[in-house]
């Protein structure tokens, strides 16, 4: 097991330079020069771009530049600064932990939506109930969070407080604790329960299907014994992974949900980059979501070989 | 002691006239898009204590269908038993409850299934999947069903059983899987074993292993045993009686002796014919033509008249019934006579 945890964890660095090398590159490649950009439209002092260009290192080759990122985050913990010289780590404070608690409050509701529904149609299988849930994740997967998010936002926000009276899911900002949660995590994960609701379907499916699921049954063993201990076991091991992963694309997906409902976290400051051309906030809030990526992988990776003994050996 | 709920069932002690497991005229059917399919057609044997019968047949004769319709482990639907009675000590299973009948599953009739891989569940350590047995049927506690799931590896032959208990059933050798199923599968001492083809994925040298094992289990418990098989080597040195399968249906019922020197259906004597000899060593091996009947259009008459080398024109519509040959043997060929000559029409 030991060995395993460290076999996967060097396999994550190669990841990680891989793809912070990408994001780099590609950010580079973008057209415009940020010190020009800096100054808009007035005409600027030439020593004084000159200094810039020096100072932010412009003037070497990519790679050269990658190396001094990635020197900087890894030795110093500085994920550089804006061109404002606000460093990025202390832009991030805070907002990190906002985009992490929606990513959660998320994947929670994802986990439990998704897997009792996914269960719900799999013991049901080609009943009407199945049907309807298979026809609400078709739903869920077809609209975007755009329109999910400014339907909830007018439904269970602005008539549900017309009709009782009191506030019960705000729909801006995170003023109200975990209840301004809840209607962005459900919009967030929207699409992730019903993929993971389907997957969850299919696995059971599958894995009730299995010879040893069979011989469970042989053994005299009560349909809820051998679903519950024999099928579900089984069955969690794909859900796991997708979960996982998931967590990093929820972080990644709040730009939009976050944008509808005025949440003050990652998602809405990269948004606000990308309007303002902050090269430096852009790459370091992506650099920041790999690490979350290639982390929660990583812990997938070990959860899986938790759950399945077979992994543990190879 | 059994729990009460098993009640319904005959206790054990003696069987008077009943035999200890009956088939009687068992029809199985599956619906399928294509159709129905009747993969059972009047399947009728049985089994003594002590003793055991081989059903022998290729893959879609029914003999696998029938040996889990025994078990009660058929998924209906699809599948569906429209006629027939499986009397356990008297008792027609197909007429108990669910719950009655998960009382006899396991604990009463037991089944050892072909590819011990997959047929152990992957993520449970041998010693869990063979205590649960008697943590579920017996109550047992944790430690009391572990020291259990110890001495029944130890009687299936299971080197170093205390140490090798936690280990998942991926680090055994196919061999050795195969016996913690066996081990698994005679835990609560179970009247009757349905072994279905448990050496088919196993090395030659590992099935005389396995089949001397499962015969040795046999003589100490005096448990009746259905070995199911597409190998007639398999059978010839563990079983007392011999059912051969087709299309569905038993065509002929024999005793291993008769059944090795003077088959009297023309696809046993095919089977045999069609086993590499030594003595042979050079010249071609006999082969049974064509192929084996769709069940979703099975041949009119005789199932096997397509490939039949003794067929004459009423083999084509009229199903021959199981001729009576003698007490033990019957064939369900109209010129049985003509095969146990060896005279090919």
């Amino acid at each position: 097991m030991g060995r395993y945890v460290i076999r996967r964890l060097i396999q994550a660095i190669p990841v990680l330079l891989g793809a912070t090398l990408f994001i780099f590159v590609i950010v580079f490649a973008l057209p415009g020069d940020p010190i020009a950009a800096l100054a808009g439209e007035k005409r600027q002092d030439p020593n004084i771009v000159l200094i810039l260009r020096d100072q932010y290192h412009l003037n070497d080759p990519v790679l050269v530049q990658y190396g001094y990122y990635i020197s900087n985050i890894f030795l110093h913990g500085d994920f550089g600064r804006t061109f404002a010289g606000v460093p990025i780590t202390q832009l991030m404070a805070g907002k990190f932990q906002v985009t992490l608690n929606l990513a959660l409050v998320a994947l929670i509701m994802e986990a439990i939506i998704g897997v009792l529904l996914g269960l719900w149609a799999a013991l049901r299988r080609g009943q009407a109930i199945d049907t309807m849930i298979l026809a609400a994740t078709l739903l869920l997967i077809s609209v975007p969070p755009l329109v999910t998010g400014f339907v909830l936002q007018l439904w269970l926000g602005v008539w549900l407080k017309q009709t009782v009276g009191t506030e019960i899911f705000p729909i801006a900002g995170i003023n109200g604790g975990l209840r301004s949660y809840l209607l962005p995590g459900f919009v967030l994960a929207g699409t992730s329960i019903a993929y993971l609701t389907r997957l969850t379907r299919t696995s059971l499916v599958e894995t009730l299907r299995s010879d040893y699921i069979r011989t469970a049954i042989a053994k005299g063993l009560s349909r809820r014994r051998v679903i519950g201990r024999h099928g579900l076991r089984n069955a969690l091991i794909p859900l796991v992974t997708y979960l996982g992963a998931d967590l990093g694309t929820l972080m990644g997906g709040a730009v939009i949900t976050e944008t509808i409902f005025n949440i003050p976290g990652i998602g809405l400051q990269i948004y606000q980059g990308v309007y303002l051309r902050e090269q430096p906030i852009v790459v370091g809030i992506v650099t920041i979501l790999v690490l979350v990526y290639i982390v929660a992988n990583l812990v997938v990776d070990l959860l899986y070989a938790v759950l399945d003994p077979r992994i543990r050996y190879e | 002691m059994r729990k009460a709920s098993t009640d319904v069932l005959p206790a054990e002690g003696g069987l008077g006239d009943e035999p200890l497991l009956a088939v009687e005229n068992l029809h199985v059917e599956f619906a399928t898009r294509a159709g129905v399919v009747r993969a059972v057609n009047g399947v009728s044997y049985s089994l003594g204590p002590g003793e055991t019968l081989a059903v022998l047949g290729e893959s879609g004769s029914g003999k696998s269908v029938t040996a889990q319709a025994i078990m009660g482990i058929l998924d209906m639907p699809p599948a569906r038993i429209p006629k027939g009675e499986i009397r356990f000590r008297g008792t027609d299973l197909l007429k108990l409850s669910d719950e009655a009948r998960t009382q006899v599953r396991g604990q009463r009739i037991a089944m050892v299934f072909q590819d011990a891989l997959s047929s152990l569940n992957p993520v449970f350590t041998v010693g869990w999947q063979i205590s649960e047995m008697f943590r579920v049927h017996r109550g047992m506690s944790k430690r009391d069903a572990y020291n259990k799931a110890v001495e029944l590896m130890d009687k299936v032959r299971i080197p170093a059983a205390r140490q090798r208990v936690n280990d998942y059933p991926h680090q055994f050798s196919g061999g050795m899987r195969q016996r913690i199923m066996i081990a698994m599968s005679i835990a609560l001492d179970p009247e009757v074993l349905i072994a279905d083809e448990p050496t088919t994925a196993l090395d030659v040298t590992v099935q005389a292993q396995i089949m001397e094992l499962l015969a040795e289990l046999q003589r100490e418990s005096n448990m009746g045993m259905i070995l199911i098989t597409h190998d007639l080597g398999v059978v010839a040195d563990v079983a007392d009686k011999i059912a051969v399968m087709y299309g569905g249906r038993i065509v002929e019922n024999a005793s291993v002796h008769d059944i090795y020197k003077t088959p009297a259906h023309p696809y046993t004597k095919g089977l045999l014919e069609s086993i590499p000899r030594v003595d042979l060593k050079g010249q071609e091996l006999y082969a049974i033509k064509g192929l084996p009947p769709n069940l979703l259009d099975m041949p009119t008459g005789c199932a096997f008249h397509p490939r039949c080398p003794y067929r004459q024109d009423n083999c084509v519509t009229d199903n021959p019934p199981l001729y009576e040959i003698s007490g033990t043997r019957s064939s369900a060929c109209h010129y049985w006579r003509e095969v146990l000559d060896g005279d090919q029409g």
